[in-house]
């Protein structure tokens, strides 16, 4: 057993015992207290790892307790009912809030989750036929199994039941956040066109991340209307998620555990400081502000030793120059031409950046897109990969039309695209990075991550073995474990091309994948798509560099305007007067060697 | 008839000056710094309390403590940036926001303990005979406020078009980088933004307060309308702001009026997110501005 399976074996233990072994009701009450915080900030640090702060979480707390503390009174029912109700209720809450307002990001979501806190408690405070308003809604039923022998009555039953809710939500969020759904959701706060073209839906997974949250804020309400039998729009005041907020971000946010010991370490602190009466708000102001001025990666950082890390995948010996496997067969393989674009135009006013461009990618082709600056190349690809919609003109992958469909669809399908310039996910390592990229290769579904099936556990070890295949594959191998920002310029290049490269694509966009390479990352860059070429892949490229154009390509596409004006071998093209005169100058053209 | 709604909409326009200005300071300090200051309320409430202490407390001539009062609330904004703004810079969004409300709290516990928690009214020198002006009765204190606003608005915009630091102001808005390569003191910027945010907060408090009536829990509300005028504007948008302050105040003092003065907070929130469903990016916003 490792050390922090013991360290968790006994913290767990002893958790457990503590009722047995005679603490005070007062400080049962305390943990119970803790435990309900718990749920609620393990929901936040959940969303926050998607990238999107909720400082209107106590919302859904309160909707959870007011409906279970008012189905518990007017219609009598029995906890058990009451409190997954009132999960749910704050579940389909979250959802519908999250339909409205995920498409927002960064700072309007915090502004809006805000507001919406506040219209819930203007309205619980003024709608005084529902919620009595601000004199509270009293007389909640206890918690009762449906007989009056198992009404919990003691501190310690509501303890034992608080800590059966944690552990599942433990168990939960630790599933969620190191399984490859904890990659999708960092994916997104990291880097999100990166994780679209990775085929993770953006919306779908901070949705989920925001509905889990609610569900979990709503049980947590349920429990405590059940527990404290008082409910008062209080509960919706803009301190608790001050409170739950302090919780996660000192506690450690993106970690499994800094909800937890955050939770711990913020129930008692305010209690301790009881003795400061008149002083203790300001000093628990103080004390927030310390921490997250001097400790911003929260107290869990500082508990390393004992394992409560997030888990970065664990890396094995370095590997080198792995051969390229294509993993063919998965996802659609396209009869007749792999990729083609018909009667494209996409117009920015009156301008047409593209104007009527069609083309056709064949199976194995090396296709590039060349022109000057301006010329719409860039916006083609847009419009291929779902970024952009087009005025007109269909795009056909395979058989099949994906003209209009969003990014992370495309990507399903065995579209992949690498972006201009670098493209990663600069907070997590060189393994994880094409770990999450690994994404659309993933055939078990939640309910697989969260009871860790053997399917499951399969999946994610060959998926690590592709990971690091890729990464061999691109030259990256002794870097497995390095933080993908600390690498190269040209190392993160090759990185994006790993990305790109390990969802198994059948068609590949490259997007001026040598700018800023020197000649010598350019040649290895050439090597590494030759390398791919013989496998089964289509590659569609848009370079300015003609020495890898004209070295790599079998026919070229060139742009001007918006407009195709040639098209055919590099030989021809280097002769084509149109281009010359457009692009490539008068004076001397690189020959193929 | 008419004339209710005429005066509903003066009040309504005289409160959505001093929204306005608030938003001005909270879109500044977001779009300069990227900063999302949840302290606004409070530096709100502190210019409303400055003047309370240096004009009911300490006898200074009304005018005299306003211009004190205000300038108080700038050093304060000052500090705030020095000392624990400047140290966050690096951190992603999430810390410097916490580390504000962090200091919203300390800030309004601490004013709990200087002055005690009970409502108080600063007896300002003008008349409480409203003035007539046709249809429209406005009480003295109410013209001046709308008056001041009016004034602080059109100097904040010609000091940021017009004046060589304002320039510097709107270069490091739009491009940090590029302002330092020419010459900018960015540290300096910062430090004025977040001062000059923090100064208009306090002349907002100082009216309204004098309007109203002061107590230590006034900023919260005028922290989340500020946040719903910002969010109206677009983040970062200065015309947005003056334009969401201004419909705020006449949809509230509307709502109040027609609807019911109860739910009349929720309206701007209500406002909001119905904007946000048509236009994500606010009135005024530029797409993807929000990171």
């Amino acid at each position: 057993m490792s050390i922090r399976a013991l360290w968790g074996a006994a913290a767990g233990a002893l958790w457990l015992a503590l009722p047995v072994l005679g603490v005070d009701d007062y400080y049962l009450h305390l943990l119970v207290m803790a435990g309900i915080f718990f749920l609620l900030a393990a929901g936040m640090n959940l969303l926050l790892a998607a990238g999107q702060l909720n400082l209107g979480h106590t919302a859904f707390f309160g909707i959870g307790a007011y409906a279970s503390g008012l189905l518990g009174i007017h219609y009598g029912l029995s906890p058990l009912w009451t409190l997954p109700a009132g999960a749910c209720i704050a579940g389909v809450a979250g959802w519908l809030l999250g339909m409205l307002t995920l498409k927002l990001r960064g700072a309007y979501f915090v502004l809006v989750t805000i507001g919406f806190a506040e219209v819930i408690r203007l309205v619980a405070t003024n709608w005084t036929d529902l919620t009595q308003g601000p004199m509270g809604l009293a007389g909640v039923p206890p918690f009762n199994l449906a007989t009056e022998r198992f009404t919990l009555t003691s501190k310690r039953d509501y303890y034992y039941l608080i800590t059966v809710l944690a552990g599942a939500t433990l168990w939960t969020t630790a599933r969620l956040l190191t399984s490859r759904i904890g990659r999708a959701l960092r994916a997104v706060k990291e880097n999100e066109a990166l994780a679209e073209s990775s085929g993770i839906s953006a919306y779908r997974y901070t949705m989920l991340a925001m509905v889990t949250a609610c569900v979990l804020a709503g049980a947590a309400g349920g429990f405590y209307a059940h527990y404290i039998t008082f409910l008062s729009p209080e509960l919706f005041g803009f301190q608790n998620t001050v409170t739950m907020a302090v919780m996660v971000v000192a506690g450690g946010q993106g970690t499994v555990l800094g909800p937890a010991v955050g939770a711990l370490v913020f129930t008692f602190v305010p209690e301790l400081l009881r003795m400061a009466a008149f002083y203790r708000m300001l000093l628990y102001g103080a004390i927030l502000l310390l921490v997250v001025m001097f400790m911003p990666q929260g107290l869990v950082f500082y508990l390393r030793r004992f394992g409560a890390s997030p888990a970065a995948t664990p890396v094995g010996p370095a590997r080198d120059g792995a051969t390229f496997e294509a993993g063919a067969g998965v996802g659609e393989s396209p009869a007749g031409s792999a990729l083609s674009v018909a009667h494209i135009t996409v117009r920015f006013g009156g301008l047409a950046a593209v104007d009527d461009l069609s083309l056709e990618l064949g199976r194995g082709e090396i296709l590039a897109l060349i022109g000057p600056n301006g010329a719409g190349k860039s916006t083609a690809f847009n419009v291929i990969t779902g970024f952009q919609s087009a005025d007109a003109g269909r795009v056909r992958f395979g058989a099949a039309d994906i003209t209009g469909e969003p990014p992370y669809r495309i990507a399903e399908r065995g579209l992949v695209r690498m972006f201009q310039r670098t493209s990663i996910f600069p907070e997590s390592s060189a393994l994880d990075n094409v770990l999450t990229a690994c994404h659309r290769l993933a055939r078990t579904g939640l309910a697989g991550v969260l009871c860790m099936s053997r399917a499951n556990r399969f999946e994610e070890r060959s998926q690590i073995e592709r990971a690091r295949d890729m990464l061999a594959f691109v030259g990256l191998g002794h870097k497995e474990s390095e933080l993908a920002r600390m690498l190269s310029c040209g190392e993160q290049r090759l990185l994006g091309l790993a990305i790109a490269l390990a969802p198994a694509p059948s068609v590949l966009l490259l997007d001026e994948p040598a700018a800023g390479l020197n000649a010598v990352e350019t040649v290895r860059l050439m090597g590494l798509i030759e390398g791919i070429r013989g496998h089964g892949l289509s590659v569609l490229l848009v370079e300015h560099d003609m020495k890898l154009v004209m070295g790599l390509c079998d026919r070229v596409v060139v742009l001007n305007y918006g407009i195709k004006i040639a098209e055919g071998t590099p030989a021809e093209i280097q002769r084509h007067p149109e281009v010359i005169r457009a692009y490539l100058g008068t004076g001397g053209v690189v020959a193929r060697p | 008839m008419l004339a209710e709604l005429v005066q509903h909409v003066v009040n309504g326009l005289i409160l959505g000056g001093g929204y306005a200005l608030m938003g001005i300071g909270l879109t500044l300090i977001f779009g300069i710094m990227r900063v999302v200051n949840f302290a606004h309320g409070e530096l709100f409430m502190l210019g409303a309390f400055f003047l309370y202490t240096l004009f009911s407390l300490w006898g200074l001539n009304f005018f005299a403590a306003s211009l004190l009062a205000v300038a108080g609330v700038a050093v304060v904004g000052a500090l705030v940036e020095r000392l624990i703004l400047r140290r966050l810079r690096d951190q992603p969004i999430e810390i410097p926001m916490l580390a504000m409300v962090a200091l919203s709290v300390i800030i309004q516990n601490a004013a709990i303990l200087i002055w005690d928690p009970s409502p108080k009214t600063i007896r300002h020198p003008f008349s409480p005979v409203p003035l007539t002006l046709g249809p429209i009765h406005v009480v003295a204190i109410r013209v001046f406020a709308g008056a001041v606003a009016v004034a602080l608005i059109a100097g904040a915009h010609l000091f940021i078009q017009k004046t060589r630091l304002g320039r510097a102001m709107r270069a490091t808005f739009q491009d940090t980088d590029m302002a330092r390569l020419s010459g900018v003191d960015v540290d300096r910027i910062y430090m004025f933004t977040f001062a000059f945010g923090a100064a208009l907060a306090g002349a907002s408090g100082a009216l309204l307060g004098a309007v109203f009536w002061v107590y230590p829990a006034m900023g919260d509300l005028a922290a989340l309308k500020s946040f719903a005028v910002v969010i109206m504007g677009g983040l970062g948008n200065f015309l947005g702001a003056i334009v969401g302050g201004l419909l705020l105040g006449v949809a509230e003092s509307l709502g109040a009026g027609y609807i019911s003065s109860g739910y009349k907070d929720a309206i701007g929130f209500v406002l909001i997110i119905l904007l946000l469903l048509w236009r994500p990016q606010g009135l005024f916003g530029k797409k993807g501005l929000a990171r």
